[in-house]
């Protein structure tokens, strides 16, 4: 049994030791495609992703503000020089920082991943997303947000619109949302919690997009409290669920 | 040598254009019937204008005939020889000819401020210089319902050269508050691409699209420099109401004759005056205005099979001009170099910087406008890199307010929470912080008939447009570069 309880206190230091939440301004490197973002935390480069397009479910930091790193340390080489992380969260921290401005210049041996936009025009097609699974009964959509933030990104609008969707086809009895803000435990220690009143933006955002798509019936309600972080899980609080009804 | 030639003609041709009396200028009230097909002399060849449903008769048609009281039409600001907008020299020859009498000099927003004396030129310098018409929009705005809208900053005149935010009568602090920006009319052409592309939710805010109130269905919002009219009907009523300054509303019926006309006008360069006519079958598909009126809206161009104003390949040849213009579409397409700091375009999930092409923004298909609705702030109304000489207490022409945000809001992406702007744009419409400096698009269609450029009329000429550009990103174009794009977007 002690054996048992120190091997788990083992496994969970080892995984915490693999968690990394902090703030940095982001880094950006040109390379001979597109541009790698980067950020540096406690003498170690990360990195964060490439530029694509709004389509993709990275969207890059942005210089002139710092960025909120929350991800995973994961297994594989250094990409663009940084340690991926994965799965991996970037919030664009809204106040200006004018410190944040490193632009490094392409490095030969310093290569991006391939991309599947590069930083010309596009060159193929767009092509339609795959037919969606097909949904029935009680159908829960989660929208996710970044830290601190009340925009409904291109992602969650196809969430959004796919829920609009759904529950127009089934003639939903009730569409609720139940809006979060939550916290962010850093690596330091620290903790983050979005503002007051977030919960009830996000929520009011998402019940006005979907009335306006024509779902009759929604009802919004919101948790005034933030909910708590871990420094692990914390990306996947700042929600808002849409619940359907049939 | 053949630059050269370019330089020096293009004084002589503009000269030639108003000597031999060929730009017409359509008078309101007129009995002229425009043809199904007409061109215009420009600065540089000529301007090709399309009636698509045959000749119109103006004469009492609700586009031509004043129904205000100003003696105001339509027309007055969308001449088909401007490529359905107005220039300024054009206007400072319609001053010349009337002795400033003529109704586009109308006191309410074709002079820098109404309680101006109207009969002094310098009373209507924005207008005669820049091509400007004066925009009164009241403060705070006011949702459909007449309620004002919340409103995320505070708004204060810093100076204002033409007095008229400062104004007892007129001003912030007047009675009615009214804030006065100073704007471009935009073409009336071209309109099916304009208000194509619409869908229920704006990507770049994550928000609903304004709808049609007539139809009901979600709307482009890149009708207008700063979205605030859905329609081309609202649009026109909003114009009749006030431009024209008319006392009652026209009628459904009048309304509809001018969106009628307004939907089958096409407008575009259909001769440059050394590389010869445009269009060409072996050339690219999207120049004069018949491709515009053939081809369909709603096309994303920002790709390199189906660009936005399709390939030039065919004239990469010994043709010096050709392959100059074939060179700045090139460049327009493919040249890259870093986007920053541009709200709505770094910021809406792409990254700052972005490593991209004059494609990226400008790429919907035939006008070069953004297929999403448009409006960016690339820069030209807010200090610092506004197109102003001055520095924030100094602007030259135009007024300039310093909004301050709240410390609840999300502050403007790269200019924080003081920005100090000539036109702060959408956010006079949204009353949000992060649309302070933010104006649609618009079409890069006729542009050698309608200078000057920029909303803000800020730019005497295409060099003027491309020399912004190259100093806001830094793009580091040569001279070579540049005199390509501008014979590029002569063209379009």
């Amino acid at each position: 049994m002690r054996l048992a309880c120190c091997l788990w206190l083992l496994a969970t230091a080892v995984a915490g030791a693999q968690e990394r939440s902090f703030l940095a301004c982001p880094i950006v490197r040109d390379t001979k495609t597109v541009p790698c973002f980067l950020a540096e935390y406690n003498g170690e480069l990360y990195f964060l992703g490439i530029q694509q397009d709004i389509t993709a479910a990275f969207h890059p930091p942005q210089l002139k503000h710092q960025v909120l790193v929350e991800g995973r340390v994961s297994e594989g080489p250094r990409v663009c020089g940084g340690i991926p992380l994965q799965p991996l969260s970037v919030s664009v921290i809204k106040e200006v920082d004018p410190a944040c401005n490193t632009l490094l210049p392409a490095e030969p041996g310093i290569d991006a991943p391939p991309a599947t936009r590069g930083a010309g025009p596009a060159s193929r097609r767009l092509t339609e997303p795959p037919a969606s699974e097909s949904l029935s009964g009680r159908q829960e959509f989660t929208i996710l947000f970044a830290f601190d933030d009340d925009y409904v990104e291109y992602a969650s609008i196809a969430k959004v619109r796919k829920a609009a969707a759904y529950a127009t086809k089934i003639g939903a009895s009730a569409v609720n949302l139940m809006g979060y803000r939550a916290t962010t435990l850093l690596s330091n220690g620290d903790r983050l919690v979005e503002k007051p009143g977030l919960a009830e933006k996000r929520t009011q955002a998402i019940a006005t997009l979907l009335r306006g798509s024509g779902v009759p019936g929604v009802t919004a309600d919101w948790k005034k409290e933030p909910e708590p972080g871990d420094g692990k899980t914390d990306p996947s609080r700042r929600r808002v669920t849409i619940t359907v009804m049939p | 040598m053949q630059k050269a030639l370019l330089l020096f003609a293009i004084p002589f041709i503009a000269a030639a254009q108003y000597q031999n009396n060929r730009v017409t200028w359509i008078e309101p009230g007129g009995t002229e019937t425009l043809p199904a097909f007409d061109q215009f002399d420009d600065f540089l060849g000529k301007l090709g204008v399309i009636q698509a449903s045959g000749p119109v008769d103006t004469k009492g048609h609700p586009f031509f005939t004043p129904l205000g009281t100003n003696g105001r039409a339509c027309v007055n600001c969308h001449q088909p020889a401007y490529g359905m907008s107005v220039s300024a020299e054009g206007l400072r020859e319609r001053w010349r000819t009337t002795g400033g009498k003529d109704p586009v000099f109308a006191a309410f927003d074709g002079s820098n401020c109404p309680d101006l004396p109207q009969d002094q030129e310098k009373s209507h310098s924005l207008l005669l210089n820049r091509g400007l018409f004066r925009i009164p929009l009241q403060w705070p705005p006011r949702n459909a319902d007449g309620s004002p809208k919340p409103v995320e900053f505070s708004i204060e005149v810093v100076r204002d050269p033409t007095g008229c935010n400062v104004s007892s009568v007129y001003g912030l602090k007047s009675a009615h508050p009214t804030v006065s920006v100073f704007r471009r009319p935009r073409p009336a052409a071209n309109l099916k691409y304009v208000v194509s592309g619409a869908q229920n939710i704006v990507l770049k805010t994550g928000m609903l699209a304004d709808r049609d109130p007539e139809a009901g269905k979600p709307v482009s919002m890149n009708l207008m420099s700063d979205a605030r009219e859905p329609s081309l009907a609202t649009q026109a009523m909003d114009a009749i109401l006030g431009h024209e300054e008319a006392r009652e509303t026209p009628s459904g019926k009048k309304l509809k004759t001018i969106v009628d006309f307004e939907s089958h006008v096409y407008a575009a360069q259909v001769e440059h005056v050394f590389a010869g006519p445009l269009v060409d079958p072996e050339g690219p598909f999207g120049l004069g205005p018949e491709a515009l009126r053939d081809r369909r809206a709603g096309v994303l161009g920002d790709n390199d099979f189906d660009p936005v104003f399709g390939l030039f390949d065919s004239w990469k040849g010994k043709d010096y001009y050709r392959a100059s213009i074939a060179r700045g579409a090139n460049i327009f397409m493919f040249r890259q170099f870093w986007l920053r700091d541009a709200a709505h375009i770094n910021s809406i999930g792409l990254g700052n910087p972005l490593k991209r092409t004059c494609a990226t923004c400008h790429n919907a298909q035939m006008t070069g406008q953004d297929l999403s609705a448009g409006w960016v702030d690339v820069g030209t109304t807010n200090y610092p890199t506004w197109t102003e000489p001055g520095t924030w207490a100094d602007s030259a022409d135009l007024p300039v307010f310093k909004i301050t945000c709240q410390k609840t809001v999300d502050p403007h992406p790269y200019l924080g929470r003081v920005i100090y702007t000539t036109d702060p744009g959408r956010a006079l419409i949204s009353g949000r912080c992060v649309d302070v400096g933010s104006i649609v698009m618009q079409q890069l269609r006729g542009l050698a008939a309608r200078p000057p450029y920029f909303a803000n009329g800020s730019a005497k000429n295409l060099r003027e447009v491309v020399d912004f550009y190259d100093r806001r990103f830094d793009m580091k174009l040569s001279e070579a570069e540049k005199d390509d794009l501008v014979n590029f977007l002569g063209v379009l």
